[in-house]
C-alpha cells in the first residue's frame, strides 16, 4: 500500500497528530514521517490546526525543581551542580521534587580529555537520518543506517556512536560511555573530508555522567552530502559551539573514520 | 484555575528566540522556558493527569528544545506548534507506555489506584472554549455533543479510540466516525474562517 497518496497521507496524518493513532501504526507511520518531507507537511499542517484547541487549556506553573534540574541536565559540569546556582523562572511553590541529572558530565575523566587525538584507531560513525522536526520523531533504533562509525576515546574505548540515514537532514549521536565537558566549554562535533580539505562544524555533543543517552542534532545539509566526501569524524573541545567557516581549536579528543554502509 | 490563553503574539517573539537557541544562547533557551512552559505542562498535565510525569515530560520537552531547535523550521510550523508537538507527542508516549506498563503487572500501584483529578478541567468545557475563540463555533454548530466530546478526549486526554468508546459507551465504528468527521469539519470550519495554523 502506498502510504504517501494523498489523501490516505492525509488521513494518516490527522489520526497521528490528533493523537488516536496507537501502537504499531504509529511506529510505523513515524518511520514514514522520518523518510519523507511530505508527511512532515502533512502532520504539521494538522498539528497546526489542532494547536488551536490547544489556547484554552489552563496553564500550569512548573515547579522551580523542572528548570533546576534542566539547568542541571544540560549546562553544569560534572559533580558541581548544587541547585543553587539559578532562581527558577517560571514562577511555583514547591515540594520535593529530586531532578534527575543525567546531563552533568565529561567524558571519562581528565586523562581521556587531556589525550590528543587517538591517531588511527578505527572509528565507524552510524549516520542515521531523522527529520527535520525533532519534535515529531521520538524514535529512531529500529532504522538500518547509511553509515556506521564508531567513535573512540584516547584509550582506544568507543565513546561515541552517530547515525544518519542517506538523505537525512539529522544526525543522531549516541554516548557509549559518559561525557565530561569542562564549564564553559563544548563538546564540538566536526566532520573531516577525505581529500585533507578543512574540518566542517557538525553540531555539539551533549554532556552527559552516564552512557546511553541520545541526541538529534540538526545538519545543515543532507547527509548524503555532507558525509560522501567525508572518511572520519572527531570531537573536540570549544569555547562555543563553531559556525560554518571555524575551525578547531586544539587537538580532537575522539575520532575515527566514518563508513557508509549502503 | 482562571483560563489564560496562549499569548496570541508571542509567535514571531518565539521564532526569534528559537533561532537564538540554535546558537545555544542560554539566555533566549530561558525566555522561550518563561514564555511557553505554563501552557506546555498544563498541556502534558491533562494527558498524564500527574504533576511529577507532566514535569518530567517538560523538562525531557525543553532538553529537545536546547538540542533540537537549530531543526525547527518556521516555513513548517509555528513555533508554539512545534512545541506542542514535542510535549502532546511525549506525554502520549508516556502515557501509552506507563499504561503497558500497568497491563503486564498485576500488583495495584499509585497509578492503579489513581483516581481521576477533578482539577482537570473538562475537555469538552476546553474544546467549546476554543471553538469560540477560533470562531468557528457556530460553523462546529452541526456537531453532536457527543461527537465534540469524542474530539476532546482524543486531543486532550491522549485517549484512542477504543478507551473513547470505552468511555462513551459507543460502538469502535462509530467512534472512529466521530472523530474523523469531526476532524474533518473543524479543518473545514478553520478554513472557511481563514483561520491560519495556531
Amino acid at each position: 500500500m502506498n502510504l504517501l497518496r494523498p489523501e490516505l497521507l492525509e488521513a494518516l496524518a490527522r489520526d497521528y497528530a490528533l493523537g488516536t493513532m496507537s501502537g504499531g501504526a504509529r511506529r510505523r507511520f513515524e518511520r514514514l514521517l522520518r523518510e519523507h518531507f511530505a508527511a512532515q507537511q502533512a502532520v504539521a499542517a494538522w498539528s497546526g490546526r489542532l494547536a488551536h484547541l490547544a489556547k484554552p487549556v489552563p496553564p500550569l506553573a512548573p515547579r522551580p525543581e523542572v528548570w533546576q534540574g534542566l539547568q542541571q541536565r544540560l549546562f553544569l559540569p560534572a559533580r558541581s551542580a548544587p541547585a543553587q546556582n539559578s532562581a527558577a523562572p517560571a514562577t511555583a511553590s514547591a515540594p520535593q521534587h529530586k531532578p534527575r541529572a543525567w546531563w552533568q558530565a565529561i567524558f571519562g575523566g581528565g586523562q581521556v580529555w587531556a589525550g590528543a587525538l587517538a591517531g588511527a584507531l578505527l572509528c565507524v560513525v552510524v549516520l542515521r537520518q531523522q527529520p527535520d522536526w525533532v519534535g515529531l520523531e521520538p524514535h529512531a533504533d529500529a532504522l538500518p543506517a547509511s553509515y556506521v562509525g564508531l567513535l573512540l576515546d584516547s584509550g582506544g574505548k568507543p565513546a561515541v556512536l552517530a547515525s544518519s540515514r542517506r538523505h537525512g537532514r539529522q544526525i543522531t549521536v549516541k554516548l557509549l560511555q559518559p561525557l565530561v565537558v569542562p564549564a564553559g566549554q563544548v563538546a564540538q562535533l566536526w566532520g573531516l573530508p577525505k581529500d585533507g580539505g578543512a574540518p566542517f562544524p557538525l553540531g555539539t555533543v551533549p554532556p552527559s555522567d552516564r552512557p546511553g543517552i541520545s541526541i538529534t542534532l540538526p545538519l545543515a545539509d543532507s547527509a548524503e552530502k555532507l558525509f560522501f566526501g567525508t572518511t572520519r569524524l572527531a570531537v573536540s573541545l570549544e569555547a562555543a559551539p563553531a559556525r560554518p567557516g571555524d575551525k578547531p581549536s586544539g587537538a580532537f579528543t575522539l575520532s575515527g573514520h566514518c563508513v557508509k554502509l549502503w | 484555575m482562571a483560563m489564560t490563553p496562549l499569548p496570541e503574539r508571542s509567535n514571531a517573539e518565539l521564532a526569534r528566540l528559537l533561532a537564538r537557541v540554535a546558537l545555544q544562547d542560554r539566555s533566549a533557551f530561558e525566555q522561550v522556558y518563561r514564555l511557553t512552559s505554563g501552557h506546555l505542562l498544563g498541556l502534558a498535565y491533562g494527558i498524564l493527569n500527574r504533576r511529577d510525569r507532566a514535569e518530567d515530560v517538560l523538562q525531557e520537552a525543553f532538553m529537545n528544545v536546547w538540542y533540537g531547535a537549530a531543526g525547527f523550521n518556521p516555513a513548517i510550523a509555528t513555533p508554539m506548534t512545534w512545541l506542542i508537538n514535542i510535549v502532546r507527542n511525549k506525554s502520549i508516549d508516556k502515557l501509552r507506555s506507563g499504561k503497558a506498563e500497568r497491563a503486564a503487572t498485576v500488583e495495584l500501584d499509585d497509578d492503579a489506584m489513581e483516581l481521576p483529578d477533578e482539577g482537570n478541567t473538562q475537555p469538552q468545557q476546553l474544546l467549546e472554549e476554543s471553538l469560540l475563540r477560533a470562531h468557528i463555533d457556530s460553523c462546529m454548530a452541526g456537531l453532536a455533543a457527543v461527537q465534540r466530546q469524542a474530539i476532546a478526549l482524543a486531543y486532550y486526554r491522549g485517549m484512542v479510540h477504543t478507551e473513547i468508546a470505552e468511555v462513551l459507551g459507543a460502538p469502535l465504528g462509530t467512534v472512529k466516525a466521530w472523530v474523523r468527521r469531526g476532524v474533518d469539519k473543524l479543518k473545514g470550519c478553520l478554513e472557511t474562517a481563514g483561520v491560519e495554523a495556531a
